[in-house]
């Protein structure tokens, strides 16, 4: 974002004036730091899998396969001797990938149309909320199937898909915070200096909506990652050999009796990444909106 | 004193009442130790500003607080029971039937899915024992008594069927409707327009009386205080710094708090070189209460005990009770004269700056069928001028008009017919300046945002440019980092000051600038407008309903009704021999801060609602609340005319 501050004022600036974020209350915030709790270990794991004594993700072992948690093995092995807490760590990176991306993809396509067609109106509103509604109607798990079906599988069209049916719901929000913010008195101040459409939606407009489309986000992440492990349970999403928590836990869905560990454990692992992206936003919510507290 | 009853007068005596929220800053004390005692019968008002614990005092005496805040302590005694110690259950029984309240805002207080009648018939039945039929019967006398026009038919209808005052007035009806003794009413005009506040005012007095009920008003208006109460309680930072009988409140006032706030007021007789007396500083930040006397930073004749010592009340002259270490208070100090104001010698040119010629803006309404599509008539034919370096005042009643006069100016709306002329360019400082900033901007990119828009010079150029216009505005160059919400009430006022004057404009237009302020920082930014107007020769429109100080700082005034210009003049002259009825009626309106004033003035409050801008009448607009209104004034429409020097006035029986 531009930045076009006074310079007197860009040397004490506290913080980014885009975003504006209450750093130092998230950190302090309990759910945050839950959140972190979880999360700081979930991604220094993936990050660094690699350097971790495991076997690869692939590799397979016919002389060790359905193996109980050991210390060799933390999460066992599957029915082709492949190391199942390799396996999860590998699906987690693609479930926070897909997470990670469906959010970007859904709060910037938000963001701008959910902008132009608040702040313009008009045709551009009604075309744009038309479309809208149409996605809306139907339910996300179907609209992603059916565009798996027509598209393909893999990890591009699965993050496509999920992002197609959560990008409705980010510009109806955009658009409701951008109605709000535009009868605002500073909008009003704004054009009294005959400030450029572009420069109200840019300086006053936008900065002013990041932050709870930043909260939808971050739940928004929570539940692509369960849809990605929806659908390639379901056989539509990643496609085996390549693990993905979702195709895990369904190779393993077959010896539940047997080896328990093989769908349990990963499927702890999807619950607590959930759990706390949802305390993430929850927490991130209490402290953009005072109004959220108790 | 003949309100008072002989035997055991006191009706209600509050005893070292505190008040606590607990914070994630920590515990607030918001009400620190308040005792006072009110007679049967009389009415008391509770002065202060926001955040002087006044409303959380009126609210901890019923425990109506809400969360996080609680009664820490003290005891509230109604005729000898201590309220303090009852039970939840107890205490609803006192509440409604012994003790009724009316707050600020009639709307959110009144329940919007129910009819007037299940809000006001059930708690009659319950607490005055009578029947269903009985109990509809004695709703409606109340509804008649506080003046609800048609009440059997309107007590069937929804709160939002109903206008502002009319809320106000079955708010009133349903307190008075159980008979209490005592009533609180917290701010119970202060949404209201001056005249439908004459109304209820002189209701609220009236009825009272004849039910023989004490009550407890809680204001920030010294006006109202001045017409209406019998004792007078002075609060700052939680604490009661002074209180006695109204008379001598204002006579002889005895703490400084009391002094200045009574002096900050722009007397009826001010001049435009004099500068009001302003309080320095900003009311205490109650999250971070100093040591000793909490108005000691703002006070003129403090000495060093102040600091260490909270000072306690203790007995003055004139029955008051005072609550300040220094005899006489600020009279312990020579007066300090505020210096003289230059005033612009009267520019010789008489360049017009802004020129108004027959306005006219209606907002269309939205319906399906374009026959069912009304227009609200907001602007209907205004013309109006100011001259180079004067400063044009706006008054009149919410919905005459004047704030969409203010946004046809500023280029905000388009005009529905008639033209704007104005030499440079208009700017504008609003009512309430904390929604008038972008909240992720700093002070700096604020007051740059006219500047950076316009390309006005480089960068340093800018910078240079926006320090020159903080320190102008009386601000220092270490707020610019700031964050608005960083800054207290005027301070955030002096910004939107410094960002108006930003391009040098010729015209600022100042809408209600000082309505969402604190009473004691009030003058501060009536004098910083003032100044400036004399050091730089703008032309300001100023537009409130606060006629005192529009009286203070235009040199002429427009008086709008229903978008409409009724009378338009000089200043004084308007003021003070006013030519329309409707003018007369609105200065007859707006309480004076001085209660021997006020007991001689013709307290006859205009009658009425405002009639729709959706369908206006033929004839004069104000016929219908017009006092000599005759069969002419419906029929036939008056039009703005000269009358005496310079005065004009829209109305056939004008002198």
């Amino acid at each position: 974002m531009a930045n076009e501050s006074v310079d007197t004022a860009a040397a004490a600036r506290p913080r980014l004036p885009v975003l504006a974020l209450p750093t130092e209350g998230l950190l302090a915030n309990r759910k945050v730091q839950v959140a972190a709790m979880i999360l700081v270990p979930i991604l220094a794991l993936t990050a660094f899998a690699p350097l971790l004594p495991l076997q690869a993700p692939l590799e397979t072992n016919l002389r060790a396969i359905m193996q109980a948690p050991s210390i060799e093995h933390p999460f066992g092995t599957d029915r082709m001797g492949r190391d199942v807490l390799a396996r999860t760590l590998a699906g987690v990176k693609v479930s926070l990938l897909v997470g990670f991306s469906v959010a970007s993809i859904a709060l910037v396509a938000g963001m701008v149309l959910g902008t132009l067609a608040g702040f313009f109106g008009g045709v551009i509103d009604r075309v744009v909320m038309t479309v809208v509604d149409i996605f809306l109607a139907f339910p996300s798990l179907l609209l992603a199937i059916g565009l798996v079906a027509i598209v393909g599988t893999g990890l591009i069209p699965v993050i496509t898909a999920i992002a197609m049916a959560d990008v409705p719901r980010f510009i109806r929000l955009q658009r409701s915070q951008v109605l709000s913010l535009r009868s605002r008195p500073f909008i009003d101040a704004a054009r009294t200096v005959r400030a450029s459409k572009g420069w109200m939606m840019t300086r006053h407009i936008i900065p002013n909506t990041v932050a709870p489309m930043l909260v939808a986000g971050s739940i928004a992440s929570a539940n692509a990652i369960l849809v990605e492990a929806s659908l390639s349970f379901l056989g539509l999403g990643i496609m085996p050999p390549a693990p993905s928590l979702g195709n895990i836990i369904r190779d393993g869905q077959t010896y539940l009796q047997e080896a328990w560990w093989i769908s349990t454990l990963p499927g702890i692992v999807i619950l607590l990444i959930a759990f706390a992206l949802h305390f993430l936003s929850d927490g991130a919510r209490e402290e953009l909106d005072p109004r959220a507290r108790k | 004193m003949t309100y008072q009853s002989e035997l055991a007068p006191t009706l209600l005596e509050v005893r070292g009442l505190r008040t606590e929220f607990d914070t994630r800053a920590g515990t607030v004390t918001a009400v620190d130790g308040v005792s006072f005692t009110i007679d049967k019968g009389e009415r008391v008002a509770i002065v202060g500003e926001s955040g002087s614990g006044k409303s959380a005092m009126a609210m901890s005496l019923l425990r109506l607080l809400a969360h996080p805040g609680r009664v820490a302590g003290g005891q509230v005694l109604l005729d000898g029971r201590d309220l303090a110690r009852l039970s939840e259950r107890a205490l609803n029984a006192i509440r409604g039937r012994e003790v009724g309240t009316v707050f600020q805002d009639p709307m959110s207080s009144l329940d919007p899915v129910m009819k007037i009648s299940r809000q006001m018939v059930e708690p009659i039945m319950r607490n005055l024992g009578l029947p269903r039929e009985a109990a509809r019967a004695e709703a409606i006398r109340w509804l008649d008594k506080v003046g609800i026009p048609d009440p059997a038919g309107r007590i069937d209808a929804y709160p939002f069927e109903m206008s502002g005052g009319m809320r106000q007035r079955v708010m009133i009806a349903m307190a008075l409707s159980c008979r209490p003794r005592l009533i609180i009413a917290d701010e119970p005009t202060t949404a209201l327009d001056v005249t439908i506040q004459a109304q209820i005012v002189a209701m609220l007095k009236d009825l009272t009386a004849e039910a023989g009920a004490a009550m407890m008003f809680i204001t920030h208006d010294l006006g109202l205080v001045a017409r209406f109460a019998h004792k007078v309680a002075v609060m700052y930072a939680g604490r009661i710094v002074e209180f006695g009988p109204v008379d001598a409140i204002f006579a002889a006032p005895q703490h400084p708090y009391t002094q200045s706030l009574l002096r900050t007021i722009p007397s009826v007789g001010a001049t435009k070189d004099t500068r009001l007396p302003q309080i320095p500083g900003i009311p205490p930040d109650m999250r971070h209460k100093p040591e000793g006397c909490a108005f000691r930073a703002r006070c003129a004749v403090a000495v060093s005990r102040c600091a260490v010592d909270v000072p306690d009340l203790t007995a003055r002259t004139g029955d008051l009770v005072a609550a300040c270490w220094v005899e006489g208070g600020l009279r312990a100090a020579p007066k300090a004269l505020e210096p003289r104001r230059r005033v612009a010698a009267p520019l010789d040119d008489t360049r017009v700056t802004v020129e108004i010629n027959n306005l006219v803006k209606h907002f269309e309404g939205r319906a399906f069928l374009p026959r069912n599509r009304r227009a609200v008539r907001a602007v209907n034919g205004v013309s109006l001028r100011v001259r180079k370096g004067d400063t044009l005042g706006i008054v009149g009643e919410s919905g005459c008009g004047k704030s969409t006069v203010a946004r046809l100016l500023l280029g905000l709306e388009q005009p529905t017919s008639g033209e704007i002329f104005i030499e440079g360019l208009a700017q504008m400082v609003f009512q309430d300046p904390f929604s008038s900033f972008n909240p992720k901007m700093t002070i700096a990119r604020i007051i740059d945002e006219p500047l950076a828009v316009q390309n006005w010079g480089d960068r340093p150029a800018r910078a240079e440019r926006v320090e020159q216009l903080i320190t102008q505005v009386g601000l220092e160059p270490a707020h610019l980092a700031r964050y608005p919400s960083q800054l207290s009430g005027g301070q955030r006022q002096r910004v939107a000051i410094a960002r108006a004057l930003a391009l040098n404009p010729s015209v600022v237009v100042a809408d209600e600038p000082t309505s969402a302020l604190d009473v004691s920082v009030r003058a501060q930014i009536i004098n910083l407008l003032a100044d400036l107007k004399a050091e730089l020769g703008i032309s300001f429109v100023f537009i409130s309903h606060d006629l005192l100080t529009v009286r203070y700082i235009s040199d002429r005034i427009a008086v709008m009704y229903l978008g409409e210009v009724v009378e338009y003049g000089p200043a004084e002259d308007v003021f003070d021999r006013p030519m329309h009825p409707y003018t007369r009626a609105l200065i007859d309106a707006v309480p004076i801060p001085d209660p021997r004033l006020e007991a001689a003035r013709s307290n006859a409050p205009l009658r009425g609602d405002l009639p729709s801008p959706l369908d206006l009448p033929v004839g004069c607009v104000f016929a219908s609340r017009c006092p000599m209104a005759t069969e002419l004034c419906r029929t036939d429409k008056p039009v703005l005319k000269k009358y005496r020097h310079s005065q004009e006035a829209a109305c056939h029986y004008a002198k």
